[in-house]
């Protein structure tokens, strides 16, 4: 069945737009908040290259899933993108996207992204995008400003791959920047600013990808999460990463926040996502006693 | 090169030699920065590999952490500046050990510069860091001691990375272990990588402060459970 897409909206008081001045090749604001129990958007914008689908509610708790899409298909050299996305107090909302981001050759440039990010207290944001995928020559830098509450709750997760050519061999590309700056309570508390550059073999790639080709991140910001959530997060992944067919090499360490970051290097999205999947839903229960994140779109 | 007379040394020259001394009592022999979980699965195991990692660090690390933190640092117009720096190059340290080793030699590093070489600057930065508004940096109270000696910020940059190279290959000397012979011929081969890092660092920006590479994070928080440990980072 085609989706839904959400209607038009006008701006009605989303206040000045933080991309000003920047010529956008897609763009969406979102603002959620909750009615009569539920989270659900109260004013939203899109243009270009960017849209949401119609709300879902994936669980029996109030949260909202809104999935973005980009009709486009991917993004190319020189294009900027801009997402907005604000949570108001006590509202949880859940990102995700239709499917996987494309970077395509950037030839002399790189596309980016801009997301900027307002959690009000108590407000809970997961962010679970499908993988980003960069082909061969491609650069695309990513920005993230996360400006949250002491008691609101952040998961940002992505998982980079590499593209495949038409005989099935793995692309490099030339350089990805995922560069995720969160302050708390107006204090900057984490710049998580992840360089990835694949270089021409696992020599150049030492300290990038060794000899992986597939890159994971997690980031999660809750006043919750204490030294021994980290160690119990820590061995969770651990063991998940080693219940894989394909190795995923592992990093976990607890950062300012408070929170939890996780690094994964594998050659599998799957084995990513099920060691990711597994956190977030770990993070999910202990914190709010929510289920287990189903997408329902795998 | 600025003309100066060839009897005259720089004034700048033994601030310098002074601050990147490896018997500086920061607690750089104390940290492997990673270096220590590539040890333990032989990744890195002798002469070679070392230099190959340690070229890779520098140029892939180091030159975005502390290497622009010293540029921006000596560039900064005052207190504010500073701060900002201070709180950027901090949160970006996303591995717990590598966290706390900023927070450490920096401390020890500030004490050093402002009881050795006091300028108003550091004194400000000080003060900062003892009210909590900082977090303190090595690269930061490197900078500023230096600056106020007169260094130039390419000599600065170029000073507080090939001292950070001597310490790992001190260390490495220790925990390969490699001959002193080795670590010198080490030590040489890095002098091209340096300059090379230093002009790098002056095409960079604060966007670019602490860019991370991936199997280096992950060798940095693995090695918060790494057994036997030779190192505290």
């Amino acid at each position: 069945m085609a989706p839904k897409m959400a209607e038009q909206p006008a701006i009605r008081e989303l206040g000045p737009s933080p991309f000003e001045g920047t010529k956008l090749v897609g763009e969406l604001r979102l603002q959620v908040g909750t009615r009569a129990g539920k989270a659900i958007a109260t004013r939203q914008y899109h243009q270009g290259a960017l849209r949401i689908l119609r709300p879902h509610y994936l669980d029996d708790t109030a949260q909202v899933c809104y999935t973005i899409v980009n009709p486009g298909g991917g993004y190319l050299g020189g294009d900027n993108y801009g997402i907005e996305v604000s949570v108001d107090e006590g509202t949880s909302l859940l990102l995700t996207t239709q499917s996987a981001t494309k970077v395509y050759k950037t030839p002399g440039s790189f596309a980016r992204q801009d997301m900027v990010v307002r959690l009000g207290p108590g407000a809970v944001l997961e962010y679970v995008p499908d993988q980003l995928i960069a082909y061969r020559g491609a650069s695309y830098r990513q920005f993230t400003r996360v400006d949250m509450h002491q008691d609101s709750s952040l998961l940002f997760c992505e998982v980079l791959t590499p593209g495949w050519s038409p005989d099935g061999k793995l692309f490099r590309y030339d350089e990805v920047r995922l560069r995720t700056e969160v302050s708390v309570g107006g204090k900057l508390a984490v710049l998580d600013n992840l360089l990835v550059r694949p270089g021409e073999d696992s020599l150049d790639s030492l300290l990038f990808l060794q000899d992986f080709t597939h890159v994971g991140m997690l980031l999660a910001i809750d006043a919750k999460i204490g030294a021994s959530d980290v160690e119990r997060i820590r061995e969770l992944a651990y063991r998940m990463g080693e219940a894989q067919r394909t190795p995923v090499h592992l990093g976990i360490s607890q950062v300012p926040g408070p929170g939890v970051a996780v690094r994964a290097l594998s050659n599998s999205t799957e084995a990513i996502n099920a060691v990711l999947m597994a956190v977030v839903d770990e993070l999910r229960l202990h914190l709010r006693g929510q289920k287990a994140l189903n997408l329902r779109k795998y | 090169m600025p003309n100066t007379p060839t009897r005259q040394a720089a004034g700048h020259l033994l601030t310098l030699l002074q601050l990147t001394d490896s018997a500086l009592p920061t607690g750089a022999f104390s940290h492997s920065m990673g270096l220590e979980s590539y040890l333990s699965t032989r990744a890195v195991h002798d002469e070679a590999s070392f230099t190959l990692w340690l070229e890779k660090f520098l140029s892939q690390s180091l030159a975005y952490t502390d290497g622009l933190t010293v540029r921006l640092a000596h560039e900064a117009a005052g207190g504010e500046a500073l701060a900002r720096l201070d709180a950027l190059v901090t949160a970006a340290a996303v591995p717990r050990q590598i966290r706390e080793a900023g927070v450490k030699m920096g401390a020890r590093m500030l004490h050093v510069a402002t009881s050795v070489f006091p300028t108003p600057e550091l004194e400000a930065y000080r003060l900062q860091v003892e009210s909590g508004a900082c977090s303190g940096h090595p690269g930061i109270a490197f900078a500023l001691g230096a600056k106020g000696a007169g260094a130039p910020c390419a000599d600065t940059v170029a000073a507080y990375l090939f001292s950070t190279i001597t310490s790992l290959t001190q260390n490495a000397i220790r925990g390969i272990p490699i001959g002193q012979n080795a670590g010198q011929r080490v030590l040489r081969a890095m002098h091209t990588p340096v300059l090379a890092a230093v002009e790098t660092i002056f095409t960079l920006d604060e966007e670019d402060l602490g860019a991370a590479a991936p199997g280096l994070e992950i060798a940095q928080m693995r090695h918060e459970h790494l057994r036997a440990r030779m190192f505290m980072s």
